[in-house]
Parts: structure tokens; C-alpha cells; sequence
């Protein structure tokens, strides 16, 4: 009786140690986007980080069912999205807006080419309407209809948001163009 | 497809590959340019959502998991211990309230009759009615006159309940005679028996009176005997 019990403690041991690999399998793969999609959320990182932790955690719960990598995916974009929204929910955190913090940053830009700070401020200046799809976007590569899934919009409004999007941010791009012209001339 | 539903097209998903947005491309130089461009700012917008990640996020997001796993476990081995607790603490309660339930006396008695045959009196002198109404005392209860040729009269213990017994030998043959004291843990049937002997009880204001004899024995007369005889004191 012992000794079933001991070959039973072991296979419990090796059923957590496949567990444990797969976790760590997925936090690999996965964590780098998540922490991006997550900081484009909140724009704050030690918030971001949190938020990802909070998902992991989560997701080491629900392992078993997070069979191929694209029910993995979206399920972590789901329960991250869900973190956050519990985030406000629990109180409205005081976030530094990201404009105020890197306005400055404009005295570095060395030349006509769009820097990636640039882009980086613009892309949080985007409303979180706008933002969110053209995260998940550029992140995952997400297909209109996969982001309209995973946002429970249809596909559509998500067209239109992406187009709204990126026509925002080259409008903006074109302004600052026309201000830099002004002030080196 | 117009400059406009073009340029919807390729801001909305740069990418594309559809037949329609890849055909005005070919048609239209400058739409081809539109979507290089297009196509340039995405990669540059790509590596700008790149946002760095946390040096170690990876390995902290695994180490958080092993440790709300220990605590998870410690706090899984409180409850553990507690239910284990819990447990003992019931059968603790039962076990009492096993002990303190009901004493069933009438088996306790057949018991007592396996060896009834060869108990003795612990008293060497006769049996005599002074004798029997001194240890009837602490019952409080005595009776008139002897309720036959007594041999032999003993305290004894049936389950925890000290009672009197007596060993009666009468033409029925021998029978035991118990006084149980009434008490409210006590539960004496009025009838029983096993393969052996038999038994009925009489209930009395402050005692119960239990006559046990042989299976074929009539035990009617030797219950009326002690109801008349015995008198209890108030």
C-alpha cells in the first residue's frame, strides 16, 4: 500500500513538473507581448507589470485548458483586459500621463526621420478606442476579425477604429511636420 | 476603388492582400507609393509599440507562481490541520455523547445472568429479610416480607448502574431479581430475552424492578410477590 502510494506521489510529481514546464513554455512565449499589450493599456510600466502577474497567475490556474498557442493568446489578452478593468474598478489609480512625462522629448529628435519616442508618444496619445486595436495589431497580428473577437466589436467598427487610427497619427505626423518647417524657417 | 476607399483600406490594414486593394495598386502608381509609405510608417509603428520589457520579467513572472504556490500549499496544510481538528473535536463530542446516551439495561441483565448461575452470596451468613431491606435501604425500599427463598443477595454493576441483585429459587426454578435505581440515563425495556432467559420489568415511582428466570418460566407470579411486598419510603 506504501509503495502505491509512493509511485502515486511521484506521478502527481512528474504531472506538476509537465505543468511547470508548460508554464514556463508559455510565460516565454508569451510575456514580452503581453507586457507591451498591457503597457499600452495603462501607459504606466509598474502597473503594466502588475497587471501581467496578475494574468500569469491566472493562467497557471487554468494551464489545462489553454491548449494551441492561439486559444493561449487571446485568453491571456482576455484575462489582462479583464485585470485591468478590475483595476478601475477597485479605484481609479492615478496614472502619469504619458504626454506630460516625454513632451520634452521633442528637443531630441535629430532629424526629418520619425523617431521612435515620437511614435511611442503619439501612439499613447491615440484614445484607448483607437489604441487598443492597433495594439493588438501590431503586437499579435491579429486580422480585423480576430481583434473584433477578442474585443466582442464587430468587425467593422474595428476596420474603422484601425483606420481612424493610423489616418490620427499620420495627420499628426503631418502637423509637427508643418510646425518643424515653420520654426526652422 | 477611389483614392479614399484605397487609403481605408490600407490604414485599416496595411497588410492587406486582397484582390481589389492589390489590383488599384497595380493600376495607380501613386497609390503604390501611398502604400509603400504606408507600409514603412507600420514597421516603424511596430518597433515603436516594441515598448522594452522588464529585464527578468520572465524568470520574476515564474518565481511568483512557485511562491503563491508554496503559499497556497501552506495555507492548504493549515486547512489540513484544521479539519484534522475539527475531526477529533467531533469525534471527541460523539464519543461523549455515545458514552452519555441511554444505558439499555435489560441486555446488561441477560448479560449478568450467564454467570448469575454461579455467583455466591459475598455474605457467609443466610439470607434473611433484614439483610435484603438494609441493602433495599439505598434504594430506598423495603419489603414487607421475603419474597421467597432468596439465596443469595449481591450489589452488582449493570453497565455503570449499581443495582441490587437477587437470586431467588422458586418452583419456576432460580430467578434474579434486579432493583435498578430510576434515573433518567437508564432505559429499562419492559421485556427481553435471549436464547436463554427471559426477563420483564416492573416500573416503580423511584426504581425499576427487573425479573429475569429461565426461558419457559412464568415470571407473572414472582412480579406480583415483589409489587405487593415492596413499599418504597417517600
Amino acid at each position: 500500500m506504501f509503495a502505491r502510494n509512493r509511485s502515486g506521489n511521484s506521478q502527481v510529481l512528474s504531472t506538476m513538473k509537465a505543468k511547470q514546464k508548460r508554464y514556463e513554455a508559455l510565460i516565454h512565449a508569451f510575456h514580452a507581448d503581453i507586457y507591451r499589450y498591457a503597457y499600452w493599456l495603462v501607459k504606466d510600466q509598474s502597473v503594466a507589470e502588475d497587471i501581467v502577474q496578475e494574468t500569469f497567475l491566472r493562467a497557471w490556474r487554468s494551464l489545462d485548458a489553454l491548449n494551441d498557442e492561439q486559444a493561449a493568446k487571446s485568453w491571456l489578452i482576455t484575462i489582462l483586459r479583464r485585470e485591468n478593468a478590475r483595476r478601475f474598478e477597485r479605484k481609479q489609480l492615478e496614472t502619469v500621463d504619458i504626454e506630460d512625462v516625454q513632451v520634452h522629448d521633442d528637443t531630441q529628435q535629430a532629424d526629418a526621420d520619425v523617431s521612435d519616442r515620437e511614435l511611442h508618444r503619439m501612439l499613447g496619445g491615440l484614445s484607448d478606442e483607437y489604441r487598443e486595436p492597433l495594439v493588438l495589431q501590431l503586437l499579435f497580428g491579429f486580422s480585423g476579425e480576430e481583434i473584433a473577437t477578442q474585443l466582442g466589436l464587430n468587425k467593422n467598427t474595428v476596420m474603422t477604429r484601425l483606420f481612424r487610427a493610423r489616418n490620427q497619427l499620420r495627420e499628426t505626423l503631418e502637423r509637427q511636420g508643418e510646425n518643424r518647417g515653420r520654426a526652422n524657417g | 476603388m477611389d483614392e479614399l476607399e484605397f487609403r481605408r483600406r490600407i490604414y485599416a490594414d496595411p497588410e492587406a492582400t486582397d484582390k481589389e486593394v492589390v489590383a488599384a495598386a497595380k493600376a495607380d502608381e501613386s497609390k503604390r507609393k501611398f502604400w509603400n509609405e504606408q507600409l514603412q510608417f507600420d514597421k516603424q509603428l511596430r518597433k515603436a509599440a516594441k515598448v522594452d520589457v522588464p529585464d527578468d520579467l520572465a524568470n520574476r513572472l515564474i518565481w511568483q507562481q512557485s511562491a503563491n504556490e508554496f503559499a497556497r500549499y501552506q495555507k492548504r496544510s493549515r486547512w489540513y490541520i484544521a479539519l484534522a481538528a475539527s475531526v477529533a473535536f467531533t469525534v471527541g463530542i460523539g464519543f461523549t455523547m455515545w458514552y452519555h446516551q441511554p444505558i439499555s439495561i435489560g441486555g446488561q441483565a441477560l448479560a449478568h445472568m450467564q454467570y448469575a448461575q454461579i455467583e455466591e452470596s459475598h455474605s457467609l451468613l443466610p439470607v434473611n429479610l433484614d439483610m435484603v431491606n438494609a441493602k433495599l435501604a439505598s434504594f430506598g425500599a423495603r419489603f414487607d416480607e421475603m419474597i421467597g427463598d432468596v439465596e443469595v443477595v449481591n450489589f452488582c454493576h449493570l453497565s455503570t448502574v449499581r443495582s441490587l441483585h437477587l437470586i431467588v429459587d422458586t418452583p419456576q426454578g432460580k430467578m434474579s431479581v434486579f432493583i435498578v435505581p430510576e434515573r433518567n440515563d437508564i432505559r429499562v425495556p419492559s421485556e427481553f430475552n435471549d436464547q436463554q432467559f427471559h426477563g420483564e420489568s416492573i416500573k416503580m415511582q423511584h426504581a425499576n424492578i427487573m425479573v429475569v428466570g429461565s426461558k419457559e418460566a412464568d415470571l407473572g407470579e414472582m412480579k406480583n410477590i415483589i409489587t405487593q411486598r415492596i413499599q418504597f419510603s417517600a
